[in-house]
């Protein structure tokens, strides 16, 4: 918690260290040397102070001077002062308790009244300001109430004579404003702030006995007949007696205003008016005010048989009497603040509109720190906690939090099932579970790992082995530690996950597997066979290797005459056959439709290899021939590429095929030039092509 | 010397301080502080320029030091000085110097002492 914040005041340096040095284990403390610097601290930041300690002699200004000037900024209110001071003179106490200061601590200080005294009026001033503002927010609220209502009430009337919502807020401004002029001006009806209020509140209902005037002649565009006009002057009586039918309310203020307002707001100040024909200050002031802002407002709006008059020449035509008859006084009043109304009147509106944000504001401020707030803070907290569930559920992550106070880490349901543990382990008692799952050693790591974490560097990862059931996993360990606010920051302890990496190995493992495998036969194919001989050849370059490659003769009649399935059928065989014939540690592969490859270590000779390999490959499946024609060639020098080699032993094999095929050829030199007197297209036509033609 | 027998020569009370300190490393700090205070300084320079109103703050912050730190002997003194001064007897006031003079010398040297001896 933040720590609160006192002022010490003493022209003694000694003096102030004294006290300071008291109050050091709970407060914070900022020093002024003279009455002069406090006050000059007070003026940059007097809010951020809980209380001053003040002596009274000090050079440049006194105890007495800063006092002062606290009054004068009004600072005295909110900020207390426990004077210090060696003065036993009832007059000096006296003195400094009228001008606001709280308590008196004499000279010599006792460390523990000066402690008790400091920690009583910071927490009754703090007290204080707390229930201040709870009245203020409840008084404020009660207001907006009652202003909502009268809003209501006036908006239906409105509606129903087919004005614009603005008329009533106008003239409430206008009289608000005229109202305090006339205060200003004229000490003859001395109102206070809070009968303002009333008559300005009141002032929206001036209309309310419209609501029982015939609709046709409220809104008739033309002119009233006389008897139309005698129906609507009864608007004001009829609004008067509504208001006196409310049981028991007779004696509020508001009411009694708006009564006022009601009947007697078309009265005139020459007694011409109705429905009383009351004269001069017989009329109450505030339906003197209410009729002239009623007719104001009525000059400078628009109306359906009207355009709006400009403002001046409003002004003008009210002071004149051509608009009816009004207390000179609240012409005056018009007339010299002529310029300053239209500005009220139109502030007025945006005032209300921002005292609503402000109100807003205040609910929400309000409502984090008290009780309708925190039920939203646990529902808040409650989707918080579904949302992480279900995620926590989808993400097939073991996730976990500790906390450091009890001890006790927590895993997600999911990631408990997963390690088969409890989801709620006390770390120091189940030492032995969680070494048996991740080992000792790896466990030592971890927690020296977790202390190395800063609040700037608060996460770290590792991988680790994880014995579950008899298998052993592999996953990945993050875990970001969570510190507190304190200085220092301390761990209050930290949240993870563990992703399974185990899965995603095998996973591309089988992927792999796929792409460099022949899914039919399950033999390498071409790219798998090239990639396994390079490295065979890279990771033991002194044994000695061939290669073979061989096609299945008049495989294409098989698949004609027999169709593909068969084909098929004979690819299988022949795979077969291969890997009977070869060790487990050769390379086997088909490399293209029926062509196949065989890559042997050798110790001596290879050719008899090559002529087992053949002969096991010759048979019969059903009433197809099987015989291959086949080309080898062995590998002389290890800088020989896989290119080379492949390119040799297919020579070798078309060798083969030249001579009468069902045989088997091993690479020499002398092939070449035989191959040069045949069609080198043919020779060079790529193995892929090939493959098309004879699928 | 201990803090006891150093209160003792300056004629000071170390069981009041201590009662309302609390602490004997706080009392300490403070004692040795003292003699770097310019209160004293000021209070002499005023007293030769006449300025009473200057000699008046200066004698008052003595006594409240003096006060809080139970140096009983020239906290009396050093009071009885600033009441003078508070009244505006400048004469009155050059009378009681002295005293305050020999009091305040007495309570230095006594912390000097003190301090050499826990220098050692």
């Amino acid at each position: 918690m933040k720590k609160e914040k006192i002022l010490i005041v003493d022209d003694s340096e000694m003096n102030r260290s004294i006290l300071a040095d008291m109050l050091v284990d709970e407060f914070d403390t900022e020093e002024a040397e003279n009455g002069a610097v406090a006050v000059d601290m007070l003026k940059k930041r007097a809010e951020e102070y809980s209380l001053i300690l003040l002596d009274i002699v000090m050079p440049e200004l006194d105890g007495f001077g800063v006092l002062e000037a606290m009054n004068s900024n009004n600072w005295i209110e909110s900020l207390p002062v426990i004077m210090i001071s060696a003065e036993t003179q009832s007059s000096q106490i006296e003195r400094a308790y009228n001008l606001g200061a709280s308590d008196f601590i004499m000279r010599p200080f006792d460390a523990s009244i000066v402690h008790r005294r400091v920690v009583n009026t910071v927490l009754l001033y703090a007290k204080q300001k707390k229930l201040i503002n709870i009245i203020d927010e409840q008084v404020y609220e009660k207001e907006q109430n009652s202003n909502l209502m009268v809003d209501i009430l006036s908006h239906i009337v409105e509606f129903r004579n087919g004005e614009s919502g603005l008329h009533i807020r106008h003239v409430r401004a206008f009289t608000d404003f005229l109202l305090r002029c006339l205060n200003k001006k004229t000490g003859n009806y001395n109102l206070t702030d809070s009968e303002i209020g009333v008559i300005s509140m009141a002032s929206a209902l001036h209309d309310i006995g419209k609501i029982s005037i015939d609709e046709h002649i409220l809104n008739k565009p033309g002119k009233l007949t006389d008897e139309e006009y005698a129906v609507m002057k009864r608007h004001s009586l009829i609004g008067a007696t509504m208001l006196e039918g409310l049981e028991g309310q007779n004696d509020n203020p508001l009411v009694k205003t708006a009564y006022e307002i009601c009947r007697w707001h078309h009265e005139r100040y020459d007694g011409r008016g109705y429905p009383d024909g009351l004269k001069g200050d017989d009329i109450p002031i505030s339906a003197q005010i209410v009729a002239l802002a009623d007719v104001y407002d009525a000059l400078t709006s628009e109306r359906v048989y009207k355009k709006p008059i400009p403002h001046e020449e409003a002004v003008k035509m009210i002071a004149e009497g051509k608009c009816g008859a009004f207390n000179p006084l609240l012409i005056e009043c018009l007339t010299e603040n002529a310029d300053k109304i239209r500005s009220a009147v139109n502030a007025d509106v945006a005032k209300k509109q921002m005292r609503a944000t402000v109100k807003n504001f205040a609910d929400a401020v309000l409502h984090s720190k008290s009780q309708g707030a925190s039920e939203r803070t646990l529902r808040l907290l409650d989707y918080e906690r579904m949302k992480y569930n279900f995620f926590a559920a989808m993400t097939q992550e073991v996730q976990f939090e500790y906390v450091a106070a009890t001890d006790t880490i927590t895993f997600s349901p999911y990631g408990a099932q997963r390690l088969g543990i409890e989801e709620n382990l006390i770390l120091s008692k189940n030492k032995d579970k969680l070494d048996n799952l991740l080992g000792a050693d790896w466990l030592e790591k971890l927690s020296k790992k977790f202390m190395e974490t800063t609040p700037e560097n608060p996460e770290f990862k590792g991988d680790c082995k994880v014995k579950i059931g008899g298998d052993t996993k592999w996953y990945t360990v993050i875990i970001r530690t969570i510190w507190s606010d304190d200085a220092p920051p301390a761990i209050e302890g930290a949240i993870g996950k563990m992703i399974d990496m185990t899965e995603s190995h095998t996973k591309i493992g089988e992927l792999t597997e796929k792409a460099l495998h022949d899914p039919l036969t399950g033999l390498w194919n071409r790219s798998g066979s090239r990639e396994q001989i390079e490295s065979r050849i890279r990771n033991f370059p002194a044994n000695k290797y061939a290669i073979a490659v061989f096609d299945i003769d008049f495989f294409k009649n098989a698949n004609d005459t027999y169709g593909h399935l068969f084909g098929d059928r004979v690819l299988k065989e022949v795979s077969s056959r291969v890997l009977h014939s070869t060790r487990a540690y050769d390379i086997c592969a088909r490399i293209g439709g029926d062509e196949f490859l065989i890559f042997l270590e050798y110790k001596t000779d290879i050719q008899p290899i090559v002529a087992r390999i053949f002969s096991q490959l010759n048979g019969k499946i059903e009433n197809f021939d099987l015989h291959v024609s086949m080309g080898a060639v062995e590998m002389t020098d290890e800088k020989q590429t896989y290119d080379e080699l492949f390119h040799k032993a297919d020579l070798a094999l078309y060798y083969s095929k030249q001579s009468g095929r069902n045989q088997y050829n091993i690479y020499n030199g002398s092939m070449e030039d035989v191959l040069l007197d045949s069609d080198i297209s043919e020779i060079l036509t790529p193995v892929e092509s090939k493959e098309e033609d004879k699928e | 010397m201990d803090i006891k027998t150093c209160y003792e020569a300056l004629g000071g009370d170390y069981d009041d301080v201590i009662g309302r300190l609390r602490n004997e490393k706080l009392v300490q700090k403070f004692v040795l502080k003292f003699p770097d205070d310019g209160n004293f300084e000021n209070l002499k320079n005023a007293l030769q320029e006449k300025k009473t109103e200057e000699a008046f703050r200066a004698a008052h912050t003595i006594k409240g030091m003096c006060q809080n730190l139970s140096f009983d002997k020239l906290a009396k003194s050093s009071s009885a000085l600033t009441e003078t001064l508070r009244s505006g007897d400048l004469e009155g006031a050059l009378k009681l110097f002295g005293g305050v003079e020999d009091d305040y010398y007495c309570t230095v040297r006594a912390i000097g002492e003190y301090k050499k001896s826990i220098e050692l």
